[in-house]
């Protein structure tokens, strides 16, 4: 039987790592609402975010903000050719949402394989942003690095509500989920809509895979399971706000971070992947509304 | 005891009342039709007696059972066929085969025997082909065989649904809309079938909205308005029914 | 005599591109079965790929449901026959057999509940169940033995008799791989095929005429599973050896290449597609990695441009059936 100590600190843990698939679940929820579309290879952008600080920082021994900057704009970059070369293209002959999704891992197979033969193979890993800690409560220890995570998670989504709300990109953006056909009735641009949405998508991916790479690992085969727990997060929250997403992703990390206190952390993604398939058949609606329905 | 009794059918959609309390009876072998403007509720009403959505409240008895809240396919089971307003073709499929599918209710076979392929096996499938070609016969799809379903036009989409149904052998055919979206020569046609049909001992029940086509084949009608059943009676009765000349043929002019 | 009897009798309609094709690939066997050498192992896969494109094809193109998890039931397969006849020392036909039992009964223990899900939620869940699967392969090393893999696994055979010479293996697994077929092209044109092709395109209209559309499913999704887990065991049987990798993402996107190239919802077009996917990054001869990415990049491509498969291109795609003098 676990300790108290064991439960406070995996806790803890958890809602770090949940911080992380909530950024992941937003990132769903932008292109979802943009275009319907659910991207299953949205767990390469993490993957890549990951890969790319981890060659600028250790390999080209760059500063952090810049090695962040830098592989975060890349990975926009890498959403916005995904968008334009394979899911625009589909999207205007119609395809099928099973094309699509079949389109996007055959996407993700591919970034993977590019990244083994450039990247290579090993798990990478960098230094946590600041050095020191943990910082010790009693007996529960805190990475500094959660930190990073809590205080550039709350940013970003303080910055994407600013976005969504006040600008004018932002609520056209906002126009397109509620209503395509409206929205490019207005005279906005609903394409390069779509193309924004991937780019979105794709920095808040980089990001969470930039934040998370120190308290774990990044290698080609992350993005697999960091895909499906940022989906899982998503349905939680029922795929509305952002502030939803958010909450699905840290309870989801919270239960992650429990079980492997019980079962061992091999098991971390078949517990996450278990929590989805529960998530899915016992609240097809998600905790916080519906797929279909958005609030 | 009507062959299908409906007793105060209610559905409720957050806060619309799409059906209040219906009650109607269809007595064994009439042709019965319900009419209505767009939006009275025909459709829900269909939905609930052919178990495509539950209602909020009320009865449904058909032969004598319960059937509210069963599955589709089990009502289907009992005979109860219905088509659909919005043609559901099984693309990819002949015409011939639509029918086939027509007759899953009527046949046996699994995944054994369709490998073995026993004797009765055989003859079934003969008979299945047989009957297929006689009921596109009757609906006057026979040269269309072949063809792929879903290249079919339009209004023989609708013969083919009405073959496919048959081929279940209901007792209680449904009908919702087969006329919408079908031009003067196409309706005579149809209107012809469904006699056709009932004369065949099948009892129908019809949604409709044109009024003459209903008026001209039906037995009985029922009018519904606003979700509510407001008149129910013979052709002559609902075409001099104050209430339906207010309520339907009224706004129907305003329309046209 | 209708000519909707056999398969054989259907294609005859297209008799010279038929027997073009049957032609073509009989030639393909002969050489490769008198070249020898390493073109008999790409054959060798191209046929155990081609059973799990069966049953891949069961559910995806008659049924027209979408399972990105089905690697998960070849994986065990795979496991399943490996610990059995190297922990246990079974019969390897036993074994294989005894997980498909098991893979047949994992899917409907899975599938039933999953089955109910619609749209992204059926597609996510089928995609977790094959990574599921695979951290479990890569996890449980008591059973497993994790990102080794398991080597020595014996070659297919009843009791003395194996079958160890290369050219005999395929002949056994292409006479597997006809069998598959045969079974896939009889259930087409069955009852229970037209019940299963009638949901592909309306579960409507399909429950209406008295379908009980979940079970249809299941039974859809099971015979699915059934293909892939033989496909998994014969793998390792033939190639002696499996690992986690070998039922990963890469397999979801090899098999869906080989459908969409052999035809979605024909009875042919998976041994087909397997066979002719397979032999083409041998004559660019490129190899491992840069074969995924081929195989990925392809997939995208034809998912684009010819959603149908490549077979439609030929007049040979899932319309065929109905095509009458109009059309083409």
């Amino acid at each position: 039987m676990p300790s108290a100590i064991e439960l406070i600190q995996s806790l803890v843990n958890g809602v770090g790592i949940g911080l992380v698939y909530g950024l992941i679940a937003i990132g769903f929820c932008v292109i979802y609402n943009a275009s319907g579309i659910v991207n299953f290879a949205q767990g390469v952008f993490v993957m890549l975010g990951g890969m790319f600080a981890y060659s600028f920082l250790v390999g080209m021994k760059l500063p952090l903000a810049l090695a962040a900057a830098i592989s975060i704009a890349l990975v926009a970059v890498v959403g916005v050719l995904v968008q334009i070369a394979v899911i625009r293209p589909m999207w205007k002959r119609k395809a099928p949402m099973f094309a699509i999704i079949l389109a996007t891992l055959a996407v993700q197979l591919l970034i993977e394989q590019i990244v083994i033969l450039t990247l290579g193979d090993q798990p990478r890993t960098y230094p946590e942003f600041t050095s020191g800690g943990p910082l010790k409560i009693g007996q529960v220890a805190i990475g500094y690095q959660l930190f990073w995570v809590l205080g550039c998670g709350a940013l970003m989504v303080g910055l994407l509500t600013l976005f969504f709300n006040k600008t004018r990109v932002g609520r056209a953006l906002r126009a397109c989920s509620q209503n395509r056909e409206a929205a490019a009735l207005l005279g906005i641009p609903v394409g390069s809509m779509l193309v924004l949405s991937f780019a979105l998508s794709a920095a808040l991916g980089a990001a969470a895979g930039i934040l998370i790479t120190p308290m774990q690992y990044t290698s080609y085969s992350i993005d697999g399971p960091f895909g499906v727990s940022g989906f899982i997060a998503a349905i939680i929250g029922g795929f509305g706000s952002a502030p939803a997403a958010l909450a699905g992703g840290i309870l989801l990390g919270v239960v992650q971070s429990a079980a492997i206190v019980v079962f061992g952390a091999g098991y971390k993604n078949v517990i996450a992947l278990t929590v989805l398939l529960i998530v899915l058949l016992f609240f097809p609606k998600g905790l916080f509304g519906g797929l279909a329905k958005r609030a | 005891m009507a062959f299908l009794s409906v007793r105060n059918l209610t559905k409720r959609f957050s806060g619309l009342t799409a059906n209040n309390d219906i009650s109607l009876d269809v007595p064994e072998g009439s042709l019965f039709a319900v009419i209505g403007p767009n939006g009275a509720g025909k459709t829900t009403f269909f939905n609930m007696v052919s178990g495509f959505l539950a209602p909020t409240a009320g009865t449904i008895e058909f032969a004598g059972t319960d059937v509210t809240r069963m599955r589709q396919d089990k009502i289907a089971a009992m005979g109860l066929i219905r088509t659909f307003q919005l043609v559901q073709m099984f693309q990819g499929m002949s015409v011939a085969e639509n029918v086939e599918v027509g007759c899953h209710l009527r046949t046996r076979g699994g995944v054994g025997s369709a490998l073995v392929r026993p004797p009765w096996l055989r003859r079934q499938e003969a008979e299945l082909r047989a009957k297929a070609h006689e009921l596109l016969g009757f609906v006057g799809l026979g040269a269309q065989a072949k063809m792929s379903a879903e290249l079919l036009p339009y209004g023989q989409q609708r013969l083919l649904e009405v073959a496919r149904a048959m081929a279940a052998e209901p007792r209680l055919l449904l009908l919702d809309e087969p006329a919408a979206g079908l031009n003067a020569h196409e309706t005579d046609a149809l209107a012809a079938v469904i006699q056709q049909i009932n004369a065949r001992g099948v009892t129908v029940l019809l949604i409709e909205h044109d009024v003459g086509l209903v008026t001209r084949i039906a037995h009985r009608i029922a009018v519904l308005d606003f979700g509510c059943k407001i008149a129910e009676g013979t052709p002559d009765e609902i075409k001099r029914h104050p209430d339906v000349i207010a309520a339907y043929l009224g706004t129907e002019t305003t329309d046209a | 005599m209708t000519s909707r009897d056999t398969i054989f009798t259907r294609l005859g309609r297209y008799g010279y591109f038929a027997v073009g094709g049957a032609i073509f690939f009989a030639l393909l066997f002969a050489f490769v079965f008198v070249r020898g050498g390493y073109l008999l192992t790409v054959m060798q896969l191209a046929m155990i790929y081609g059973v799990f494109c069966i049953g891949l094809n069961f559910f995806m193109g008659y049924t027209g449901q979408a399972s990105f998890g089905q690697n998960a039931f070849a994986a065990l397969g795979g496991y399943g026959t490996a610990v059995l006849c190297v922990q246990f020392g079974w019969e390897p036909v036993f074994a294989l057999i005894a997980s498909m039992a098991i893979a047949g009964i994992a899917s409907v223990i899975v599938g039933y509940p999953t089955l109910r899900l619609r749209g992204h939620y059926l597609a996510m869940a089928t995609f977790a169940l094959g990574l599921i699967t695979y951290d479990i392969s890569v996890q449980w090393t008591s059973v497993t033995q994790g990102y080794m893999g398991y080597s020595g696994i014996p070659p297919l055979g009843i009791g003395p008799f194996t079958i160890e010479d290369e050219r005999m293996k395929l002949v056994c697994l292409m006479v597997i791989l006809l069998f598959g077929l045969w079974v896939s092209g009889r259930l087409r044109n069955s009852r229970f095929g037209r019940a299963l092709r009638a949901i592909s395109t309306s579960e409507l209209g399909a429950a209406a005429l008295g379908i009980n559309v979940a079970r249809y499913k299941l039974a859809a999704f099971v015979i699915a599973a059934l293909y892939a887990s033989a496909s998994g065991s014969l793998f390792a049987h033939v190639v002696g050896f499996i690992s986690p990798e070998v039922f990963g993402l890469q397999m979801v996107v090899v098999t869906f290449t080989m459908l969409y190239v052999g035809g979605v919802g024909t009875v042919l077009g998976p041994a087909v597609g397997a066979i002719i996917a397979s032999l083409l990054p041998e004559i660019v001869r490129s190899t491992g990695r840069f074969q995924d990415i081929a195989y990925a990049l392809a997939l995208i491509v034809m998912l684009i441009y010819v959603p149908k498969g490549l077979s439609a291109l030929g007049g040979l795609g899932r319309s065929r059936v109905a095509e009458p003098g109009a059309g083409s």
